[in-house]
């Protein structure tokens, strides 16, 4: 090893990530919906990416690609459109009727358990009506927690517009950072870079098939048990599942209430429950294992630890990009002890066989 | 002026179809299908270096392989007993840093542009992503890689040969 080589400036790149994090905290809402743009470019990259490989100009392919989603939307549209506002209408017409009908059926559940429970009866309605009361404020706040999910949806000419910009000029703009970057440099950033999209590529991949198959498949269940909103249901318990375990929550509550409100009973909740616990078990079994060897391959306690960090920092913003974030920092951490253990000479092992003369 | 070729033109990248032509004409890619140059076109990043711009240094953990498009690059090796640095300039169509696609170790030599020069990348991890989709590729480089070094090994050999005699 000579001696005029610099170290890698660690202390340097710290310093400049802590700033750039403490500015994107400070900054997160107007960043917003240039994060959003960013992971919508981001997984629609690998369809341009295709055929751009195949010789096509980039700018085409993005215009192209744009004027065919617009057109598939309208014929999508066209040909659900009596569906969804169906589903709409039924939906707002029979809404302030849902509640009454379960605070009905929750105080006439209650004063049957009352006379099972073990308990003195005072006691016992006490414990109840608490337990009761604590899950209809929870089923009472619902709206306004979707609500809350408004200002997401006015990002939404937004984020494709900003989008279009990402996707063409991305590989430019990845282009121009290299050129920036001292020359040294450019191995160790060129492998961080291809750690992260390794990593964040194959998990926002794999999200999507999550989504979708959670989407198809509840709304087929829910259609089989004859829930009404099938539609509305599947498409809440879908998306709400970029955030883990979430969807599989919102489908229990939003799923059960309607099934509780719809067939009276207590035992049709509970099927809407087995069902999206049996779809969970599903994904953890069957389609978890083959996106698995694509995913960031972090534990369930990390996972859970950044969706608290993340919820706590920005809030529902920091919910859908904590597992990514995470995965970002294991990528970061991950070359960084790389290149401290190829710098040190610690992983310069010679391959078996290698003390055999050359024949 | 045909119709159908207009289109075409107009849908083709010239840039990209340029990149794919050079590829094609270096001795270690020239294996390679159509649709496999152009996956590997996407993965290759690419750096203009100023006169005397160091790309790296002896000792530097490699993990790219550099391929010369336009200029020359200047390799210096370190220092041998006698205090003598062997040089070799390399011109556009050469490659360098190669055995970093096998192994993540420190470089030999030192590389530095002499003139204006354009150089792609081709990363490992790259390389590796391109092994498990597209194996073909992988195979080609690879088995390209496997040939160079053996033929370096027999020339080292060869070197060897008076001094094992003398030994004896």
């Amino acid at each position: 090893m000579t001696k005029d080589r610099r170290p890698f400036p660690l202390t340097g790149v710290v310093l400049v990530a802590g700033a750039a994090g403490y500015a994107f905290f400070r900054l997160h809402h107007a960043l917003t919906p240039f994060l959003l743009a960013a992971a919508f470019a981001y997984v629609l990259n690998p369809i341009v990416s295709y055929f751009e490989a195949r010789g096509l100009r980039r700018v085409q392919l993005v215009v192209g690609g744009y004027f065919l989603a617009a057109a598939l939307g309208v014929m999508a549209y066209a040909g659900l459109k009596s569906l969804i506002l169906s589903e709409t209408e039924l939906l707002q017409t029979r809404a302030p009727a849902y509640l009454g009908q379960l605070q009905k059926m929750a105080f006439a559940q209650q004063a049957q358990l009352t006379k099972r429970l073990p308990l003195p009866p005072q006691i016992a309605e006490h414990a109840l009506q608490s337990a009761i009361g604590g899950a209809l404020h929870v089923v009472h706040d619902l709206p306004s927690h979707i609500l809350a999910l408004v200002p997401f949806l006015a990002h939404a000419l937004l984020v494709p517009f900003i989008g279009f910009f990402f996707l063409l000029d991305a590989p430019d703009g990845v282009e121009g950072g290299i050129q920036l970057c001292p020359s040294r440099f450019v191995e160790q950033a060129i492998h961080l870079l291809s750690e992260i999209d390794t990593a964040l590529g194959n998990y926002v991949r794999g999200l999507i098939i999550v989504v979708a198959v959670i989407f198809m498949v509840s709304f087929l269940g829910l259609i089989a048990l004859g829930v009404d909103n099938a539609l509305i249901i599947a498409a809440i318990s879908g998306i709400s599942s970029v955030v883990p375990y979430f969807g599989l929550a919102m489908g229990i509550v939003v799923g059960g209430a309607m099934a509780v409100y719809q067939f009276g009973t207590l035992w049709a909740a509970a099927k809407v429950a087995a069902l999206f616990i049996g779809i969970r078990l599903v994904e953890e079994t069957l389609i978890q294992p083959i996106i698995a060897k694509h995913s960031l391959h972090m534990h369930a306690m990390t996972n859970l630890f950044a969706l608290i960090v993340g919820g706590a920092t920005f809030g529902f913003l920091g919910l859908v990009f904590a597992v990514p974030a995470a995965g970002i920092i294991k990528a970061l951490v991950s070359v960084t002890w790389s290149w401290y253990t190829s710098e040190r000479g610690l992983d310069l092992g010679s391959a078996e066989g290698s003390g055999v003369p050359y024949t | 002026m045909n119709p159908l070729k207009a289109v075409k033109r107009w849908f083709i990248d010239p840039q990209f179809a340029r990149k794919k032509q050079f590829l094609r004409s270096l001795d270690i890619f020239k294996d390679l299908r159509d649709r496999e140059l152009g996956y590997l076109v996407q993965s290759l990043h690419s750096r203009t270096y100023r006169p005397g711009e160091v790309v790296f240094m002896a000792g530097d953990i490699g993990r790219a392989l550099f391929v010369l498009e336009t200029g020359s690059v200047e390799l210096v090796l370190p220092a041998s007993g006698d205090g003598s640095r062997a040089k070799f300039q390399l011109k556009p169509g050469d490659f360098f840093g190669e055995m970093a696609l096998l192994e993540s170790l420190p470089r030999t030599a030192t590389a530095s542009a002499t003139e204006k020069t354009h150089l792609h990348l081709l990363y490992k991890s790259k390389l590796d992503a391109l092994l498990a989709a597209e194996p073909r590729i992988g195979v080609s480089i690879m088995s390209h890689l496997a040939r160079l070094l053996s033929s370096r090994l027999r020339r080292v050999n060869a070197d060897l040969k008076p001094v094992f005699a003398k030994n004896d």
